[in-house]
């Protein structure tokens, strides 16, 4: 009986919640669906008398949204790849090496992450402009990989130390190299440790406003997550609904990749994140 | 309701068939064209949100690049974060990245005359064109040799927009304003709205009331001066006009969030607002929106100054500027500057073009509304070619929404903009 | 598990209530080798530009122009900035107060799902994608969105639902002081699931058996939760805490969009005020002074989460 209490308790308290996290969504849902004469009437029409999908319609039929969605999942998935690649060798010694001041060393990399893109962006900038590196992709899936890589480094490192060495030691008694091992036993047993930090870093590359609106001068390079601006703000006609369209439309691929993949994120993280 | 779903799947086409090869999302004319000019420009017209508008753009450019089959044009798009995007486009053409051709705010003309990045058009436009502009216009775009170092286009102002079933006669002073609003805001409507959150709007809105008693920003040389001399009084006067609106309820307080025009249009569409002051070129956005009959409310008059004969309009607009150094592609963006925006580019949108010869050329101009706009524009005034413009506009816009929001007072607000503007001018 | 480790005794004490040994390997490697990529890109890409960030703090130099002097006019005239403090109360607000409201939420919702599971409840995957979702909302995004939703004018999305049941109108946006509050919830909405994925994971990894002889002893579930579950999730707080800060701190792209820093100066973070500073006004050496502050910053709570570290390990 008591159990059934704290069920109904649960479930209400997760339905508070739940509106909080729905309502903007929901939102976004009932005025993307608007024609315009029916934006201005706020709340009182939560379900549009006309519904329309043109608002998506147009969304989807510009190109260069697509394109920006394109961009967005590139650059992004790159950036992750790349930070989870650079993370593997240093997670893989801090894990099963011993060496002079390794806590040390794991506490300067966690505070490196705390680093502000803006702070370094600052000569980063100039710097590109002189080298010629600006206007590349290259560049911004560089750069996402090194802010991503120390994080990458400490998911890694609580993953591999949740393989047990035996099997290693196994692998080198056969005369395996370390490298070998990595490659064929250890990467393949922590998939679900690359997988979280590969989306962690993903996740908040598909977020980034500030590096690629500095780095990338010219819109058809342009993430969604910089190029939404666009469909703000314009001057020239009241876009409200176009805008509710882009955002869910700006949503739902990150949300697609998360929903697919997040039962192997959460239980990597369960497996053993945050004993580090 | 049927019609309107049928029209927005019809304009949500991207572009008219017959300009599709011409035109896409990043070039004009033919990709394998041999002589390529890049430009800049801004959401609003070719690649704007309003599909109807993009696709008018789309076939005038269509209808230029044609009569130019050599050429096409790399387009790249900037951001409505204007402030923002002007910096980076100037730093760009200093680094030598810029486009060939790009769309320049008007207020940024004179930062970028004076960093000496852009390149004269004197080639493509005649003494005869440069004579026709408005004189503040003609002053900003040429210089003192008589280069034409950049085309103006269109130029806006700001207007005091009523319902007239609530507010019938237009307020000519600040007093009747408040009083007018006052009213209204007994009825239940929002008195006046205006721009009083945190962006260039808000400042440049504001300004008006400023300069209509003659208060100067800067001095001659460029430095600031708002906050001293006459200019003190004036400004402080001019703050309280907003002020006295906020605090007696004629203003809703959700002025000091309001951060872009859209807001004013939604406030007349819903019937809830019986006064704003919003740019002229909202009124073509009404009819487009409102209902006829709803529309037929509204109506627009001269911003309201102190005094009835003190008055003024902030004019701003955008100007379209050659950046690269050879001589095709300046002339190419000049006439493109010419045959595609000053002109029917104009007329579409019913923006205001900088020449008096264009009024006439155009029906798009026969409205009675536009002999209103041009009585404003007699006393149009343009922010001030200064480089320190742009901070000074950021501590406006502090200033009010600190003010405005009650978190600060007008003398001890206008103390610390003008030290702050005072400050940044030392260290340019 | 495909697994099956040989069981050995439970040599390492800090490593919690596992029972194989798991954990390092004997050293017997050259850690060099293997850490050289990270350091090279800590180098190139943090090292040097921190470095040069000190440089151009002594400078005249603005985006647009080179630096040509050397002086400490920039840190005196932003030291001297009457805004500077502002921003920094601003900061330090709008961060403490995420920091706590985030994790006070996603330790409930992490807490609570947990429980459901346990319960066999359905649901529950429903609810953490959903925040999950709201993660991954790119921050301008996140902006845009509420800034539709805390719209003042009378058809306002939230002013017009509280109306009908007879509440408000809220100055959202326009109010100083709401305005933080307003950009602190959709911080909040964003931000939460990253708190929860961690408390979720730390609540996990701990051993049902301790939960199980808790509900024999008849405790109650207030007493389990300070008894078990707050002790033993005590380190993932405190790291978490640290890099929530620092996640918040950093933040500007959503207030960006939401307020643009506004009214006045009420909402604007020192991160806005960085990118402003450098962006807009151009101003190369008074935007690198705040980096240094911002970094600063950073290096004291890293220095924090050093100490805490230290003191569980």
């Amino acid at each position: 009986m008591k159990a059934r209490l704290g069920d109904v308790a649960t479930y209400g308290g997760l339905a508070l919640l739940a509106v909080f996290f729905a309502a903007p969504f929901l939102w976004m849902l009932s005025l993307s669906l608007r024609t315009p004469a029916e934006i201005y009437l706020g709340a009182a029409r939560l379900i549009p008398d006309a519904p329309t999908l043109g608002n998506f319609r147009h969304i989807l039929s510009d190109p260069a949204f697509l394109l920006y969605l394109w961009n967005g999942l590139k650059l992004s998935a790159a950036g992750g790849a790349l930070a989870v690649a650079l993370a593997i060798p240093a997670a893989y010694a801090f894990s099963r090496l011993q060496f002079r001041r390794k806590q040390a060393a794991l506490v300067a990399i966690l505070a490196v992450q705390m680093i502000s893109p803006l702070v370094i962006l600052v000569p980063l900038y100039r710097w590109m402009g002189a080298m010629d590196l600006l206007n590349l992709h290259a560049s911004v899936i560089a750069l996402y990989g090194a802010l991503g890589m120390p994080l990458a480094v400490w998911l890694l490192k609580v993953a591999f130390d949740a393989i047990p060495v035996e099997i290693e030691e196994a692998a080198i008694v056969d005369g395996a190299s370390r490298l070998q091992v990595l490659t064929r036993i250890t990467l393949p047993l922590a998939r679900p440790g690359l997988a979280s930090a590969f989306v962690l870093a993903m996740v908040t590359n598909w977020s980034q406003f500030l590096v690629p609106f500095i780095l990338l001068e010219r819109d058809g390079d342009w993430p969604i997550s910089v190029a939404i601006f666009n469909f703000a703000g314009s001057v020239s006609a009241s876009t409200t609904q176009l805008l509710a369209a882009a955002c869910l439309v700006a949503v739902v691929p990150a949300v697609a990749v998360f929903v697919g993949l997040q039962r192997m994120i959460v239980s990597a993280l369960v497996s053993g994140a945050v004993k580090g | 309701m049927r019609p309107i779903i049928l029209a927005t799947a019809i304009a949500a086409a991207p572009l008219a068939a017959h300009a599709q090869d011409l035109v896409t999302r990043d070039r004009v004319g033919l990709p394998d064209a041999p002589n390529v000019m890049t430009f800049r420009l801004t959401p609003y017209d070719l690649y704007s949100a309003d599909a109807a508008t993009a696709e008018a753009f789309a076939e005038l450019f269509a209808a230029f690049i044609r009569e130019r089959p050599d050429w096409r044009i790399e387009t790249q798009l900037q951001t409505g974060n204007i402030g923002q995007e002007q910096a980076r486009l100037l730093q760009q053409t200093q680094a030598g990245r810029g486009p060939d051709c790009a769309m320049v705010d008007s207020s940024q003309l004179a930062l970028f005359e004076q960093t000496g990045v852009l390149q004269p058009m004197n080639e493509t436009f005649s003494e005869a064109e440069v004579a026709d502009l408005f004189p503040y216009v003609r002053e900003a775009v040429t210089n003192d040799a008589g280069d034409v170092l950049a085309w103006w286009w269109f130029t806006d102002l700001r207007v005091l927009y009523r319902d007239t079933s609530i507010v019938p006669d237009a307020p000519a002073t600040w007093a009747e304003v408040e009083v007018a609003a006052l009213a209204a805001a007994e009825a239940g409507k929002e008195g006046i709205l205006f721009n009083g959150g945190r962006w260039e709007g808000a400042a440049f809105d504001w300004l008006a009331n400023f300069w209509a008693q003659g208060g100067r920003l800067v001095d001659e040389t460029g430095a600031p001066v708002f906050g001293e001399g006459e200019n003190r009084q004036k400004f402080l006067d001019a703050v309280g006009f907003y002020q006295g609106l906020v605090e007696s309820g004629a203003a809703p307080q959700r002025v000091t969030s309001i951060t872009n025009y859209d807001a004013f249009n939604a406030a007349a569409a819903a019937g809830s607002a019986a006064m704003f002051v919003g740019g002229n070129w909202q009124y073509g956005q009404l009819r487009t929106t409102l209902p006829p009959e709803q529309f037929a409310n509204w109506a627009v008059s001269e911003l309201p100054g102190p005094t009835e004969d003190q008055r003024a309009t902030g004019t701003g607009g955008w100007a379209i500027a050659a950046l690269s150094e050879d001589p095709a592609k300046r002339a190419l963006c000049g006439e493109m500057a010419r045959e595609v925006y000053a002109g029917p580019g104009n007329a579409y949108q019913g923006l205001l073009p900088t020449s008096a010869a264009l009024y006439d050329a155009y029906d798009a101009y026969e409205g009675p509304e536009f002999n209103l706009f041009a009585e404003a524009l007699q006393n149009g005034v343009a922010r001030p070619g200064a480089a320190i413009y742009p901070e000074i506009s950021n501590q406006i816009q502090i200033l009010l929404g600190d003010v405005l929001s009650g978190a600060a007072e007008p003398e001890a607000a206008l103390d610390a903009a003008f030290a702050a503007a005072q400050a940044a001018y030392e260290r340019q | 598990m495909l697994l099956s480790p040989p069981h050995k005794p439970l040599t390492n004490g800090s490593e919690g209530t596992s029972v194989t040994k798991r954990g390092p390997a004997p050293a017997d490697g050259r850690p060099w080798p293997w850490l050289v990529p990270a350091v090279a890109i800590l180098a190139v890409f943090y090292a040097v530009p921190v470095l040069d960030v000190f440089r151009l703090a002594f400078s005249d130099a603005t985006l647009i122009r080179p630096p040509t002097s050397w002086t400490a006019a920039p840190i005196r005239a932003l030291l001297g900035n009457p805004a500077l403090p502002e921003v920094l109360v601003t900061t330090f607000v709008f961060t403490a107060v995420n920091v706590v409201a985030l994790q006070a939420f996603g330790l409930a919702i992490a807490l609570t799902l947990v429980r459901g599971e346990a319960r066999g409840l359905r649901g529950m995957t429903t609810f953490r994608t959903l925040v999950l979702a709201a993660w991954v909302v790119p921050g301008i995004a996140n902006g845009l969105i509420w800034q539709m939703l805390f719209d003042e004018a009378p058809y306002g999305t939230l002013n017009s639902l509280l109306g009908f049941v007879g509440i408000g109108p809220v100055a959202w946006l326009s109010d100083p002081g709401m305005a933080l509050v307003s950009a602190v919830i959709a911080n909040l909405w964003q931000g939460t699931a990253f708190s929860m994925i961690v408390f979720y994971a730390a609540r996990k990894a701990i051993d049902p058996v301790i939960y199980e002889v808790a509900a024999l002893d008849g405790a109650s579930p207030w007493r389990t939760f300070r008894s078990i579950t707050l002790p033993l999730l005590r380190t993932a707080i405190a790291v978490n805490t640290v890099l929530v800060a620092v996640q918040t701190l950093n933040t500007f792209d959503s207030i960006l969009a939401l307020t643009g820093g506004g009214p006045g100066r009420a909402t604007e973070v020192l991160a806005l005020f960085t990118f402003n500073t450098v962006f807009y006004n151009l101003d190369l050496a008074g935007g690198s002074v705040l980096a240094l502050i911002m970094f600063a910053v950073a290096m004291a709570l890293a220095t924090v989460i050093h100490g805490w570290l230290g003191r569980t390990a």
